[in-house]
């Protein structure tokens, strides 16, 4: 496994500081940074957990058809034109006549349909073979399919009930939308709701059943809404079902499972998920489905409601008219143990030699070993930086009922890591940055920096290797050499918590208006801001020591 | 701090625009295939540009991009069909900044750019990959699959896994890139 850095979001908590990396909470809190977000209003990052979501547009994921969102509602989000599903694999089903001219598995769309074939027609998978005759399904004509099976699927008791569900609760639902409309109007003070999506009925019951009051569970609170018309709800007349709910009375799946053969017999639930309603547990009576229709999706932050994700309209479009990433504001990080000894060529002599186990770092962190690391920080400003690394004090492993043995053994930290304690610099970003350019990206001349930070360097471990301070500068990167000691019975993975902290000048006179070209914020006075953040490094597992020294142990 | 990939340069021919091409790659049919520079075949893998559609003179049979990988072991074959009674080939275009992983076989009529494709797969005859789409290692991707922009494919019959970063444009031009400056000839 390569080593790895990731960035903590710090939504999931109150507290900004994240879990130690053994935590179980851990993985939770970090991701990988080009899948963060970076909010420039709240000056924070944020992650696919703590945006909110909107839809922006409907597409098939098969014909690529932009839906508009009126026939989104009416279709019942799937795809209306000749797109269809394979019940049993959920590969792409194609339209065949009854009398195959060839033995061409042409599915594309239209190409096939015009070939004039015989009635009946039916869908049919040229992956695992499954045909819709199987479940009498037949078309006397290729087209308009869908509409066919929309029928189908329409006139479901489950459906049915489902429209008289909505009918029933209309005229409340049309009360409480128009009721929260008026408080999003009038509520000034709340940007949040100023955008309005168009609230509607199905979404204004969801959220007024959220907002209920359950005893003994918290109260969930949108946003105000103003006052609820009260009155609108109790007036709402007792709903009789026309559906009689089997419940699991009805011992026929009971019987199905008993008379089994194969499990292939049992609907999976990956064969039944896709379904609108519940459906049946006998993979052979499954049907066609027509497909799901995908979205693009606007993203918010979800403190300040400011945009963070907005797409193109195109739906195969992948440029974005707003894309706030946090790539663009904090500075990327990479790990990496130092390139072991070429085995064709020896880059010349400034390669400085690693010691062994450094050199097979990357392949075995030997309990009892000393590795040097190196860290790239890329700096994706217009203004050059200042980055100051702090370790979080690695904790032992929560430790198991054998801790009793040496509480004060089991206390100590199974690693340390060594980081240069002073701030560095690195360069601003350019245009004119190439990877032509960079022949010599690879790590020379160790000691002409590292002599610079090395009596400062050293950090929580305090063994200050020579390993430990700045490497290389180049162009908008800069490489430091840090250290890590593994103890002699240390053991599992090798993370540890990093704090980043660095400082920028927070005005840019270059680009005042293109906000997407300049990630640097804009402020009216020049000054020194400092923005931090937490990571987790990720240097591999800890190869235990061979048990021969068990009887040192004890 | 990217260590670099050696090859024995004897190993590659490089064309004037950055292309290296396996001298143990077979490249059927060059003359209708275009490589858009700094695209690397490599060693093993097939490219059947001799599978052109009947008739005389050249066509472009497969067309591929910059920052392009043709991984060890590929087979690039373009997509055939019997329409209206002719049994016809139909040219394959891939885009910029694509890697195919090695072993994986591809039959697709068109790919976009910045799309990544595992090690042993099947990409199916006419197959359409959009922009910024991934496909797993080891996804049998079935023929005529439709894999949208910024998706992951993923199994057998591949199917839509999850929807990718609004970023993965820049991670894998980046990534492409710096491929190919990592991939360099070792001089003895
Ligand atoms: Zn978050
Ligand atoms: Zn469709
Ligand atoms: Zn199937
Ligand atoms: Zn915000």
């Amino acid at each position: 496994m390569t080593p790895s850095v990731s960035y903590h979001c710090p939504c999931l908590s109150d507290d900004p500081v994240p879990p130690p990396p053994n935590a179980p909470s851990s993985s939770y809190g970090f991701h990988p940074l080009h899948e963060l977000f970076f909010c420039e209003e709240c000056d924070a990052v944020r992650c696919n957990r703590c945006v909110s979501v909107e839809v922006s547009g409907y597409y098939c994921p098969n014909c690529l058809f932009e839906v508009p969102s009126a026939s989104v509602r009416a279709e019942k989000n799937r795809c209306a034109r000749n797109c269809f599903m394979c019940p049993n694999c959920r590969n792409t089903l194609s339209v065949v006549p009854s009398d195959p001219q060839d033995a061409d598995d042409g599915r594309s769309l239209g190409a096939n349909l015009s070939a004039v074939g015989e009635p009946p027609f039916f869908l049919y998978c040229s992956f695992c073979r499954w045909d819709s005759a199987e479940v009498d399904i037949t078309f006397e004509k290729p087209t308009g399919l869908a509409a066919q099976l929309q029928k189908f699927e329409d006139s479901a008791p489950d459906s049915l009930e489902f429209e008289r569900l909505k009918e029933h609760f209309e005229p409340f639902l049309r009360a409480s939308s128009s009721s929260s409309a008026a408080a999003s109007l009038s509520g000034h003070s709340h940007a949040a709701h100023a955008h309005a999506t168009p609230v509607n009925p199905i979404t204004a019951a969801a959220s007024s059943a959220l907002a209920r009051d359950i005893p003994g569970v918290g109260k969930y609170t949108p946003a105000p809404r103003g006052r609820r018309d009260k009155g609108a709800r109790d007036e709402i007349s007792e709903y009789r079902s026309r559906v009689e709910v089997k419940g699991t009375k009805d011992g026929s799946n009971v019987d199905f499972m008993r008379r089994l053969e194969e499990v292939s017999q049992v609907a999976a639930f990956g064969q039944r998920w896709a379904n609108s309603w519940t459906t049946t547990l006998h993979s052979s009576e499954l049907k066609p489905l027509r497909i799901p229709l995908h979205s693009k999706k606007t993203k918010r932050c979800s403190a300040c409601r400011h945009i963070l994700i907005k797409p193109e309209q195109k739906a195969q479009s992948v440029r974005f008219k707003i894309k706030l990433v946090a790539a663009n504001y904090i500075p990327a990080m990479t790990v990496a143990f130092p390139p072991s000894p070429d085995p064709i060529r020896q880059r010349g002599a400034g390669t400085k030699q690693v010691p062994t186990e450094g050199a097979s770092g990357a392949s075995g962190l030997q309990a009892g070993g000393t590795f040097p690391f190196h860290l790239a920080l890329t700096n994706p400003l217009y203004d050059p930086i200042h980055v100051r690394l702090a370790v979080q004090r690695p904790v032992p492993p929560p430790s198991s009922s054998s801790s009793s043995a040496s509480p004060e053994k089991a206390r100590r930290p199974p690693f340390a890591v060594s980081l240069p304690q002073s701030a560095f610099p690195i360069a601003a970003f350019a245009e004119a940055w190439e990877y032509e350019d960079d022949e010599d990206m690879f790590v020379g001349e160790d000691d002409e920096f590292g002599g610079l930070d090395r009596e400062r360097g050293g950090g929580a471990g305090g063994g200050k290797g020579k390993a430990v301070g700045v490497l290389e500068r180049r162009a908008n990167v800069t490489v430091v050499g840090g250290e890590v000691v593994v103890g002699r019975d240390a053991k599992g993975p090798l993370k540890f918590n990093m704090l980043v902290s660095y400082t920028y000048r927070s005005d840019d006179p270059l680009a005042e208006d293109d906000v997407r070209a300049t990630p640097s914020r804009k402020e009216k006075v020049p000054e020194m801001k400092t923005f931090s953040f937490y990571t987790v490094v990720d240097l591999g597992t800890i190869i235990p020591r061979p048990r021969t020294s068990a009887s040192e142990v004890v | 701090m990217q260590t670099p990939i050696y090859y024995p340069k004897a190993e590659f021919i490089e064309t004037d625009t950055g292309n290296k091409v396996s001298r143990r790659a077979t490249i059927s049919g060059p003359q209708n295939i275009i490589l858009g520079g700094k695209t690397i075949i490599s060693n093993g893998a097939i490219i059947r540009g001799d599978l052109k559609r009947a008739g005389p003179g050249h066509a472009v049979v497969i067309s591929l991009g910059r920052y392009c990988l043709v991984g060890e072991g590929c087979v690039m074959r373009p997509p055939y069909k019997t329409y209206r009674g002719a049994f016809n080939y139909y040219p394959m275009k891939v885009g910029d900044y694509v890697h195919i992983g090695a072993n994986t076989i591809v039959e697709a009529a068109t790919i976009g750019n910045h799309v990544e494709i595992g090690k042993n797969c099947v990409i199916g005859k006419f197959t359409i990959i959009k922009d910024c789409a991934k496909i797993a290692d080891n996804s049998i991707i079935p023929p005529n699959t439709v894999i949208p922009a910024l998706t992951l494919f993923a199994g057998s019959p591949g199917h839509f896994v999850e929807d990718l970063p609004e970023s993965t444009q820049e991670v894998v031009e980046a990534h492409t890139k710096s491929y190919y400056a990592r991939f360099q000839a070792a001089e003895r």
